[in-house]
């Protein structure tokens, strides 16, 4: 790390955000030795996948309340006037409350990077369906959604007849990349998963629910290509790290915690960190670019690294985070012996389950729970993360979502709600585009569990940085810094 | 850590992996436990079981728990000091006898003398021989002896159970490195076995529920381990009996095999386990005919949930065909529902052909199935005490092709009940 101003380095890069992605470039170069000057022009970290406090909410959407074209937009908060809520920083609201399947690479590489030790990891629990009332006087339900065979045993929701064709399916599902699989689905590959599930399973409306729930997709057309993998990777993530789960959830916000922990990896080793800091002009050079940043000063790197905040292709979705006053303690319960509490639970409001302004909705609500165990809110109340395709009304069906899922919990009152925040993100752009020295790294995803490909650009960029003489072998492989006694048993 | 393949059912067993740096490190290790092999062989040869060797033995153990001779020192170590002398024909668990409650020279001074010649640290109690040479005792004498008596019966209890802990506990993280060393589990029933020798019922009960408790976490850890089960069986019928003043243990020993399968429908020695406490379960319900046919039922229904989801499951088959031979096989030996009439029987083998039979819609290449056919019509032939008819032969003939065309490996076993049956099966080009 240079000593002096940091207008006296030529910085080998800058990288200008904190999100994920320049965060875990960061955490990528941390042993490189190269000088790293990393800025965000937000005072906080974690940018599009930050967690905030009631208080830095508040800023957030003031502040996007006076831009315009960003990827953020229609934001708001809503205080229903009731007693409960607790003091601002009692919580840490997730702007990207995405789960991490048990198998996905960006797991590896958190523990092969030995930047695992510092976050925190949560157990994701069942997944739900939502069913609506049968009747005038009646209640909805939840319906847990079998994933083992253990829990297909159990399930008395499912007849004989429907439980073969669901064990058939994920037998299939586990082999999908074998030849005769592929024979099967490849056709179909770039057609609606719904569509192969009905051609070559003859699976009724119900379990076809349950599997297009299963890939969390948005409008409930995901491609069948897409949503095998999804689903395979979801089956061969269960159990993998302990019985009774598929998914991960970091405490504390959940992906801003995994940014923060790849931001004090990069400045251990060696990297200045500088927030409210963003670039105000800049001028490319020969083989380098100057950078005026907004704190006045002028520096000189290599490389310049940022996220695209331009709006891509794609849907945009409508997001509803809801502090409600109950513990909801029925969806957090383990339902296996030696596993490990829940803390968060995925219940799913499929397309025509709920009537908005006399209309049946056209795509699924996913409801995102977190326990007081995540750290985002105090003992004895919950947050809820709901999320649909951003429609004209999308507001309203997130609205009756809300009180629907509520009614379900069955308790004896339906549980409060004692905050609100809505918001829209629209998708991102979904490549990165280097233009002179300058790369942009693409835009957030919008996907409800952690999207691996996302990775390969990051390891792009780290190419980028360290050469190319350099084994991309030893890319995130790092060992601890001090010596660490390692617990083999649970 | 490594994986053992087969023996372990995939769950790893701890293996250390060495590098060329630890090579050395490795030949230090040895030589050391060589040493201390030597210094234990060393005062067993000599008869000494003394505190220091039992000391020895606590350190070699951890490194080898397979060594059972060295199990065997400890052992004597245990008995020739660390644990009380039984005072002669009397043991805590019974009633003591009202046998030489005075305590005359020469039996004190044998009891003495016995523990002196072991040379080993605190034996029990004993009067002095010294003492003033009076021949008769006055009644507070005697009652003061009994009291001493019982005194010293306590303390040797506390000291015992103490022990006995220790050993216990001592084997614990030996079991969790090495959970199938025959010599561990056999060490701590040994203990076990000296628990209720020694201490008292309510005391040895407790013990011996916490070892129901641990045969559960071990059952937990791996769920086919297959000591654990036998253990388990064991500690289970130690708890059952009059020593332990013990009761049937039998439901909820039959509810924890419905929760192992819950967790995990390929496990064998849940369903093993299951079948065998069936005949007693229903005898301690006092199970009426109408009981059993209803309890019987129950089976069957969940045997066929948990095949038609796992039809591939060798443990299903076989459980299910327990079932089945509790219908046929019904001379001779408890069944479930003994009070059936042969109608019954009959009915209810059909009604489980037909019932395996819309299994074959989904599942058309699971062998199992068709040998479950197969075997299941032969059953139906057999209750029946007749041949199997033309539409039984065709049916047994398809499921057989099925199965040459399924398992070639077992072509002999296909071919010879093709020739016993005097069947012969077409093969499909």
């Amino acid at each position: 790390m240079a000593m002096g101003s940091i207008a006296d380095t030529l910085w080998d890069v800058v990288i200008c955000g904190t999100g994920l992605q320049q965060s875990l470039l960061a955490l990528s170069l941390s042993r490189s030795g190269k000088n790293i000057l990393h800025i965000d022009p937000n005072d906080y970290y974690g940018g599009a996948e930050a967690a905030f406090s009631l208080q830095e909410a508040e800023s957030w959407v003031d502040r996007l309340a006076t831009e315009d074209k960003g990827l953020f937009r229609s934001a708001s908060i809503t205080k229903p006037d009731v007693t409960g809520l607790s003091f601002p920083r009692a919580y840490s609201l997730a702007l990207a409350p995405q789960l991490i399947h048990a198998r996905s690479e960006l797991l590896s590489q958190l523990v092969s990077s030995r930047a695992y030790r510092q976050v925190e990891f949560l157990a994701v629990g069942s997944f739900y369906i939502f069913k609506a009332p049968l009747g005038p006087d009646q209640q909805p339900s939840l319906v847990r959604i079998p994933s083992t065979r253990e829990d297909v045993f159990s399930t008395t929701a499912i007849s004989a007849k429907a439980k073969r064709g669901l064990m058939k399916f994920l037998k299939f599902v586990l082999d999908y990349h074998s030849p005769e699989q592929r024979d099967a689905w490849k056709p179909f590959a770039d057609k609606p998963l719904v569509d192969f599930l009905q051609e070559h399973f003859k699976m009724d409306a119900e379990l076809k629910t349950y599997i297009i729930t299963l890939t969390l997709s948005l409008d409930g057309r995901i491609s069948t290509e897409d949503g095998l993998a999804i689903i395979q990777r979801h089956l061969t993530s269960m159990g993998h790290f302990g019985p009774g789960f598929a998914a991960l959830y970091p405490k504390w916000g959940g992906i801003s915690e995994i940014a923060q922990v790849a931001c004090r990896a990069g400045a251990v080793g060696g990297a200045v960190y500088m927030l409210d800091t963003g670039i105000k002009s800049m001028a490319t050079a020969a083989d380098e670019i100057e950078l005026e940043l907004s704190s006045g000063d002028k520096v000189k790197t290599k490389l310049l690294v940022r996220g695209d905040e331009k709006v891509g292709d794609g849907p945009s979705i409508s997001r509803l985070v809801a502090v409600v006053g109950s513990s909801l303690k029925s969806l957090f319960e383990s339902t296996i012996e030696g596993a490990p509490t829940p803390c968060v639970a995925v219940v799913a409001l499929p397309a025509g389950s709920l009537t908005v302004s006399g209309e049946a909705t056209t795509s699924p609500v996913y409801v995102f729970a977190h326990s007081s165990g995540t750290g985002e809110c105090p003992n004895g109340q919950s947050v809820l993360y709901l999320t649909t395709m951003a429609t004209s009304n999308a507001r309203e069906v997130l609205n009756s979502a809300l009180g629907s899922f509520l009614s379900a919990m069955e308790q004896d009152q339906a549980p409060q709600c004692l905050y609100q925040l809505y918001y829209e993100q629209a998708a991102g752009v979904k490549q990165s585009r280097l233009d002179e020295l300058t790369l942009d790294l693409p835009g957030p995803s919008l996907s409800l569990s952690m999207d691996d490909s996302m990775l390969k650009h990051v390891r792009e960029a780290w190419q980028k940085v360290v050469g190319e003489t350099v084994d991309d072998a030893e890319y995130m492989v790092f060992t601890d810094r001090e010596p660490v006694d390692d617990d083999d048993y649970e | 850590m490594a994986d053992q393949g087969g023996s372990n059912h995939g769950i790893a067993r701890t293996s250390r992996t060495r590098t060329e740096e630890q090579r050395q490190k490795d030949l230090e290790r040895i030589k050391d436990y060589r040493d201390l092999e030597d210094q234990v062989r060393a005062h067993a040869a000599k008869n000494d079981f003394s505190a220091d060797v039992f000391a020895l033995t606590s350190k070699l153990l951890r490194l080898n728990p397979e060594y059972y001779t060295v199990w065997n020192v400890r052992r004597r170590c245990l008995i020739s000091g660390l644990l009380s002398k039984p005072s002669p024909g009397s043991s805590p668990s019974k009633a003591s006898p009202t046998s030489s409650p005075t305590a005359t020279t020469t039996t004190s001074s044998a009891e003495c003398s016995s523990s002196l010649s072991t040379e080993t640290p605190p034996a029990p109690e004993c009067p002095t021989t010294g003492k003033s040479g009076t021949t008769a005792e006055t009644e507070a004498d005697k009652e003061d002896e009994e009291q001493k008596k019982q005194q010293n019966k306590e303390q040797d209890q506390q000291n015992d159970q103490q022990i006995l802990q220790k050993e216990l506990h001592f084997t614990i993280p030996l079991l969790l490195e090495s959970p199938k060393c025959y010599w561990i589990w056999s060490y701590r029933l040994w203990i076990l076995k000296q628990v209720i020798e020694r201490l008292s019922v309510p005391v040895a009960r407790k013990i011996w529920e916490e070892e129901l408790g641990l045969t559960s976490k071990m059952l937990l850890r791996d769920q086919r381990n297959f000591h654990a089960w036998g253990y388990r069986r064991h500690v289970v019928e130690q708890l059952e009996s009059p020593a332990l003043e013990g009761k049937s243990l039998v439901e909820s020993e039959f509810e924890f095999t419905t929760k192992k399968i819950e967790q995990n429908l390929s496990n064998f020695s849940a369903w093993h386990s299951r079948s065998k406490l069936i005949p007693r379960l229903l005898d301690e319900r006092n199970a009426d005919d109408e009981a059993r046919k209803a309890f019987f039922e129950e089976e069957l229904n969940k045997i066929g949930e948990a095949i038609n989801v796992g039809p591939d499951d060798q443990s299903l088959w076989y459980y299910h065909q327990f079932l089945m031979l509790n219908l046929v096989s019904f001379v001779g030996h408890p069944t479930i529902t003994p009070a059936f009439t042969q109608e019954e029987r009959v009915t209810y083998l059909q009604r489980e052909i037909e019932g395996i039979q819309e299994l074959l819609e989904d599942y058309d290449d699971a062998k199992l199935i068709y040998e479950a056919l197969f075997d299941y019509t032969l059953y139906l032939c057999q209750l029946q005490e007749r041949k199997p008819n033309e539409q039984e032969e065709e049916d047994l003939k398809s499921w057989l092709a099925q199965l040459k065309k399924l398992d070639p490996m077992r072509s002999g076993r296909w071919a010879d009940l093709e020739r016993d049956l005097g069947l012969r099966v077409v093969e499909e080009a």
